[in-house]
């Protein structure tokens, strides 16, 4: 056999933990990219949707006729061509609606040649309407003599959801504190910059082909079905880049399957695709909620106890907004050592829009009251602020009331890191002895932390993901893979394990994830389990064809494969690093040989979780991770504008894999966080939204990013690929009550109800001079 | 939406002026208001739709005789580093310096920010604060007809003003304030950029001694106008800036503002900003 030599050796370099650059971003950076937005296909006809515009009512009659006779319009639909093509999760929902009940409430779709011509048969159709009373919040709706929404849901009542562990009345005895509050997280929007968008196609075999947004794509094939009437194997999910989903495409929204009938209608492409206003007005929204919550401790410190009753305005359709009790109680039962937790949440159906999945998937929400409960505390017990977290927070091998075992605890060492940076101790106590002093200007210091759940949810049958890897005659890598990318890039982070393992150049490798029809099953995008899980599953493939190439040199070479290691694009010596054969070379030997062979290999990875379980008592995460922000802020406190100066972040990663990409994940997480705790609000007015466009709706913009000092501790997951953890919701979870808590600190003023926008801020401060007065 | 049927683009203000006699042309400038607003079924474009940015002699700074002349076309970008305005009207530079984003600025023309007659129209208020006014040009009996309307009169309701669809704003003049003018704008917003007002206050006048002289006060955003603030003003007059006559001064600023509710704020805390920047613009004007 030719031995082909090159003089020098290859050391050993690791790619994890370095910073590479996201495979997409120069072509999004440059505007080459292609979004399903920019799509166009051959005969291609427009969706547009008729929306009520208004919270309640029935149809009295509705006139399609001169909307189907304009020129240029090939079909019409209404809530009659779609009966009983229930869809959701508990099949609430119709693709058009006979009944109104929410304002964006689709109630006809035309499809035609341009959009200007379906934008105008919309005015040609005559809708009459009945309103109806309606039920704007939670409360409202669950009076006894309260409009009901639907038939079939006595006393509005949607989900509900329970989790007990201890006796309460006892630990409230032994309590010498408890804080009592009601938390009123609102309403926001994902805010994505490509607004919701589909394209379907029917062949003439009846077999659907949709390109969509979805970040879930193998069971979006059974929850898109039924609004369809076909079987889920007729349905082929094409993923095209994306502007965003954060959540937002993790169910089936009424303008997918209406693209999709509208294209069975008319045998051609058809696309539907929301300008700006209608994409704040229909797609989903997070999860509001009214938190009841309390919290105890004793004077040392210890807490002793916590309770969550929980409203969830379900709005009129459900979705995975009001599941979000799920991931609520392992906060309340889980952030910090609790040792007694009483947990309840029931959904009631409103005429407000409705919630999806949105990053931090109720977490947010939980730990805007448990974060500030605890620096509630902070203040009564016997302790310094600082050490009653640190005492309570739950150190390794620690196992939570609904059985989250956590391997890998770093919480404290991420208090004491970020408390260190920032010098939080000292500041609090200096800026709560300002806070009374003369000056407009007040600064202040705020203190958040929270649990989530690091390597996947089992809240399916399975958490799992199949990847096929292949390696050609040339060297090139190919993973196909279950695992979307939805701009968390994934694709670096897939690309990265793959250069790691196999030992060629990151531009080698491509990947194909973007098809149900070519790609192995996964869970989809959420639960920030993208990293541990894909990474596995890739990582995983990677060995067994690295064993497999090794396997072949052994035989060519007679050197035994575990002695033998890939770097550089080449086999060489593990120990000294001298190369043996190019790794294209040998690829070419393999496949040319007389027993030819290909390298191609299959794997599929499920997590060693529990499923949620209807007790909710499993391990259902195979990792968790904690995060610790600490905000300073200085308050007008006439304007009541919130500046943030500065936010340290310590949190357990796991593992570096992307530096970049987490950099990015941590920096993206906090400014939808900041959006939250500072201005981004639906203004909804008896259901119908006011603010629908983004001069009125604020997102936080560039100029107030304030600077950040990221700090990542390493546990070293055991399960996690190289020990990772997942990271993409926590930033967002925990800087809300950062915020708020710093501001309490700056001012004396707490605020309950998100956001924390410069009017509420200014009045609460006038309010509480008016009282001191 | 409204089918247009031509598109004119004349190079001379004679060719406009004749093209608007008629009344029926939407006149299109940066587009940064009236695109947004159309797409938004606001207003609707006419048949004819007229660009006015190649018309030579519109555009530009210059001063004359003592007066400061800004043509219509000028854009906000071109204020915000002008330095004629940087020495002579800085509180023009000022308001542009928070005006949108770069982007918008750069497009943004001052006619267009003034026929837009937006209460929250962020030029108005130090214009308003430099007593400007606005000259008007239209075509009758074969001739350019011109009259100047001050600022202050401009305005009649929101998005309306007493310019006639035949005429067009071709630039804003003030004289030069003298050297011992001081200004001062200030508008709300946490957001450095993209922010409509929720309430702005300009505050100009000659100023030695400790006394305001020639006091002019502008606010916008409480009103359906932008709007001088005269009891303010009669307030401050002749007066020395000390904490009783700002106490008066934002006192009468009660008499001024006529804030409503909204999306965007409550009157309460329109009421509440104006006198938390009317006293900060003051004091500003009393350290100079």
């Amino acid at each position: 056999m030719e031995q082909k030599v090159t003089a020098s050796t290859i050391e050993k370099k690791s790619l994890i933990g370095q910073r590479i650059k996201k495979p997409d971003a120069p072509d999004k950076a440059t505007g080459k990219t292609r979004y399903i937005n920019d799509m166009v296909l051959p005969q291609m006809l427009h969706g547009k949707v008729l929306f009520a515009g208004r919270p309640h009512a029935r149809i009295v009659r509705i006139d399609t006729a001169a909307a189907a006779r304009l020129p240029g319009v090939h079909a019409v639909l209404t809530g009659k061509d779609t009966a009983g093509l229930n869809f959701g999760f508990v099949r609430d929902n119709v693709p058009l609606k006979n009944i109104v009940r929410c304002e964006h409430d689709e109630i006809a779709a035309v499809a035609a040649e341009s959009e200007d011509v379906a934008r105008q048969a919309l005015k040609l159709i005559e809708v009459e309407y009945e309103d109806l009373p309606g039920v704007f919040t939670p409360e409202a709706g669950a009076k006894a003599d309260a409009p009901l929404i639907r038939d079939n849901f006595p006393g509005n009542k949607s989900l509900s959801f329970e989790f007990r562990h201890g006796d309460v009345a006892a630990a409230e005895a032994a309590s010498d504190f408890i804080v009592d509050s009601v938390f009123r997280p609102h309403h926001v929007t994902h805010c994505c910059m490509g607004t919701s968008c589909a394209i379907a196609d029917f062949d003439d075999n009846g077999k659907l082909t949709i390109w969509t947004q979805t970040q879930y794509p193998y069971n979006y094939k059974m929850d898109l079905a039924p609004a369809l009437g076909i079987q889920p194997g007729d349905i082929r999910v094409i993923q095209p880049p994306v502007g965003g989903a954060f959540g937002s495409k993790l169910d089936v929204y009424p303008y997918e399957p209406i693209a999709a009938l509208l294209a069975k209608k008319t045998g051609r492409p058809v696309k539907v695709m929301y300008s700006r206003e209608e994409e704040f007005k229909a797609s989903p929204t997070r999860q509001p909620a009214i938190i009841h919550m309390r919290t105890g401790c004793r004077r040392d410190g210890t807490l002793t106890f916590r309770t969550a009753d929980v409203l969830l305005d379900n709005g009129a359709y459900t979705s995975w907004g009001p599941t979000i009790p799920v991931i609520m109680m392992r906060t309340t039962s889980g952030h910090y050592r609790v040792p007694v937790v009483d947990f309840k949440a029931q959904a009631i159906y409103t005429n407000n829009p409705y919630a999806g999945s949105f990053r931090g998937y109720g977490n947010v929400q939980t730990t805007y009251a448990t974060a500030q409960q605890m620096d509630m505390l902070a203040d009564m017990v016997d302790l310094d602020p600082l050490e009653f977290h640190i005492k309570n927070a739950q150190k390794s091998g620690e196992i939570t009331p609904q059985k989250s075992f956590l391997r890998e605890c770093v919480l404290a060492e991420c208090l004491e890191t970020a408390a260190k940076a920032s010098d939080y101790s000292k500041k609090r106590k200096e800026y709560a002895a300002l806070r009374g002093a003369p000056g407009r200007f007040k600064k202040g210091i705020g203190l958040a932390s929270s649990i989530h759940n690091a390597g996947g949810a089992k809240i399916h049958k399975s958490d799992g993901i199949g990847t096929i890897l292949k390696v050609d005659d040339y060297a090139r890598v190919t993973v196909i893979t279950g695992a979307s990318e939805i701009g968390q890039g994934i694709d670096a982070v897939i690309t990265l394990i793959v250069a790691e393992e196999l030992g060629v150049p990151l531009e080698h490798v491509t990947l194909v994830n973007n098809d149900s029809d070519i790609a192995p099953w996964d869970v989809g995008v959420h639960a920030s389990r993208t990293t541990f899980i894909a990474g596995n599953g890739t990582r995983r493939a990677a060995r067994k064809a690295k064993a497999q190439i090794l396997q072949a040199a052994e035989k060519f070479f007679g050197e035994p494969a575990d002695t033998l290691e890939l770097r550089g694009g080449s086999v060489v010596r593990e120990q000294c690093g001298t190369p043996l054969i190019k790794l294209d070379r040998l690829l070419r030997q393999m496949h040319f040989q007389d027993e030819p062979e290909l390298v191609m290999v299959t794997d599929y990875y499920e997590p060693k979780s529990e499923p949620e379980g209807a007790a909710h008592l499993s391990d259902h995460s195979a990792a968790y991770s904690h995060a610790v922000h600490i905000a300073e802020i200085t308050v007008d406190t006439l304007t009541g504008e919130i500046r943030v100066d500065r936010v340290t972040v310590a949190q357990d990663v796991g593992r570096v894999i992307n530096r970049l990409g987490l950099e990015g994940q941590v920096e993206g997480g906090i400014a939808i966080g900041l959006g939250y705790a500072l201005s981004e609000n639906m203004q909804l007015e008896r259901g119908i939204l006011k603010n629908s466009c983004f001069r009125d709706y604020k997102l936080i913009t560039a100029p107030e990013m304030p600077p950040l000092e990221m700090h990542f501790i390493e546990s070293d997951c055991a399960e996690g690929p190289y020990g990772a953890k997942g990271v993409s919701e926590l930033p967002t979870i925990v800087i809300a009550p950062a915020i708020a808590n710093a501001l309490y600190n700056a001012t004396g003023v707490r605020i309950f109800d998100p956001p924390l926008a410069p009017e509420k801020v200014a009045r609460a401060i006038a309010e509480m001079r008016q009282r001191k007065l | 939406m409204q089918e247009i049927t031509s598109y004119l683009a004349p190079r001379s203000l004679d060719e406009a002026l004749q093209a608007m006699a008629t009344g029926d042309v939407t006149v299109f400038c940066g587009g940064t208001d009236l695109a947004p607003q159309t797409e938004a079924g606001v207003r609707r474009y006419s048949t004819r739709l007229m660009n006015i940015r190649r018309i030579e002699n519109l555009d530009g700074i210059e001063e004359k005789d003592g007066v400061i002349r800004i043509g219509a076309l000028t854009t906000i970008s071109e204020i915000r580093r002008h330095p004629l305005i940087a020495g002579a009207a800085p509180i023009l530079a000022e308001a542009a310096e928070h005006f949108a984003s770069d982007q918008i600025r750069n497009v943004a023309s001052i006619g267009g920010n003034i026929c837009n007659a937006s209460p929250a129209g962020d030029m108005i208020n130090p214009l308003l604060v430099l007593d400007a006014a606005v000259e008007l040009a239209s075509w009758a009996d074969g001739a350019q007809q011109k009259r100047r309307v001050p600022l202050e009169h401009f305005f009649t309701s929101p998005q309306r003003t007493v310019k006639r669809a035949d005429e067009l704003l071709t630039s804003v003049t003030f004289r030069k304030p003298a050297a011992d003018f001081v200004g001062r704008f200030r508008k709300s917003g946490p957001r450095p950029a993209l922010e409509i007002s929720t309430v702005s206050v300009g505050v100009g006048g000659n100023f030695s001694g400790g006394v305001l002289r020639n006091a002019r006060v502008a606010f916008g955003s409480v009103a359906p106008t932008p709007l001088r603030a005269r009891h303010v003003e009669a307030a401050l007059e002749g007066c020395k800036l000390n904490a009783d006559v700002i106490s008066a001064a934002l006192v009468a600023a009660r008499s001024d503002a006529k804030p409503i509710d909204d999306v965007r704020a409550s009157a309460w805390y329109r009421s509440h900003l104006l006198e938390v920047f009317l006293e900060e613009v003051l004091h500003h004007v009393r350290g100079n």
